[in-house]
């Protein structure tokens, strides 16, 4: 299946967009969590916070489904 | 009772539908940590006129503070963080009362640091300690007023269990961070100042924008997007309070 990942602040560079300066089209087996799925992209789950999708969290637990768009958010730690 | 002095400091907002200058001025409100989050809220803060504004930070003026620390001068540099800040704030604002806490929040000072606050905005510059203030907010009912700001980036939030899911709901430890967290000064003062809003809203009695949600900011594309936060069944704290 097909998902899009999109990427906020300094995650965009790790991301490699493809589709415009922020999106990434991943093709990925159906049924695997979102943390699976960026490792098999090359980007470890601890340089990213939190995802969403459609204005709602999503953790890094979370299994999408097919034409998702999920927008995935660096940490940041300062003050 | 507000004085005529301060009748006069507060009449222009004053004239804001809803606005309560006497709930301002009964309201004990924490800043912990005084840098870039710390400096604009707790200075917007105090403008607004909080009664008592409880600061706490362990850390000494540097150079390096100057790009987006306003509390802070050069004529700072080397001092108490929390003392410069008293100072200022005195400046700006004599009729409010300051409690310092000169101290790096822990969790073995924490209790002591947040008791008889009504709320907290977070300062912090990483995610350890501000799991400790989630923890005690958690614990004792308080709202916590989220911030956290790298390079142009930002996110504030307002937590307050068991209404709103908490931070550790939106966040887990061992996340990535730099040695040196890059930053500049409009985006902490962006988000700063947001929080100082959302602590305003709830001290007068109205439902702070943030509740249960997550602003994110991009000052690079400058785009402001707000997600919802909902509770993590799971979560190590709030689910277990």
């Amino acid at each position: 299946m097909v998902i899009y990942l999109k990427a906020g602040g300094e995650l965009r560079s790790k991301l490699q967009p493809d589709v415009d300066h922020f999106t990434r089209r991943v093709e990925t087996e159906a049924g695997k969590p979102l943390s699976d799925i960026l490792i098999g992209i090359g980007i470890s789950p601890a340089f990213v916070a939190f995802a969403f999708k459609d204005g709602q969290l999503k953790r890094l637990d979370y299994t999408p489904s097919e034409g998702d768009i999920i927008t995935l958010q660096p940490p940041v730690s300062g003050g | 009772m507000l004085s005529d002095k301060e009748k006069e400091r507060y009449s222009r907002q004053v004239l804001i539908p809803g606005w309560n200058q006497e709930k301002l001025k009964q309201a004990n409100v924490l800043v912990v940590g005084l840098g870039g989050l710390g400096s604009a809220s707790a200075l917007y803060l105090a403008a607004a006129g909080i009664g008592r504004l409880h600061l706490c930070d362990g850390d000494r003026v540097e150079l390096s503070d100057l790009n987006r620390q306003m509390l802070y001068s050069e004529s700072s540099l080397g001092l108490l963080k929390v003392e410069e800040a008293s100072r200022r704030i005195g400046a700006l604002n004599p009729s409010v009362a300051i409690v310092r806490h000169n101290a790096y929040l822990d969790s073995r000072n924490a209790a002591e640091i947040i008791a008889g606050c009504q709320v907290i905005v977070d300062g912090l510059d990483s995610l350890e300690p501000r799991f400790i203030l989630n923890q005690e907010s958690v614990l004792r009912g308080i709202p916590y007023v989220y911030g956290a700001v790298q390079g142009w980036q930002g996110y504030a939030g307002f937590f307050h269990p068991p209404q709103t899911a908490c931070l550790a709901c939106l966040l887990r430890p061992g996340a990535f961070k730099p040695d040196r967290v890059p930053v500049w000064g409009v985006t902490p003062g962006a988000i700063g100042l947001i929080q100082a809003g959302e602590v305003v809203k709830w001290t007068l009695g109205q439902n702070p924008s943030l509740q249960g949600r997550l602003l994110i900011y991009d000052g690079a594309s400058l785009s402001f997007e707000i997600i919802s936060v909902e509770k993590d069944p799971a979560c190590p704290v709030c689910s277990r309070a």
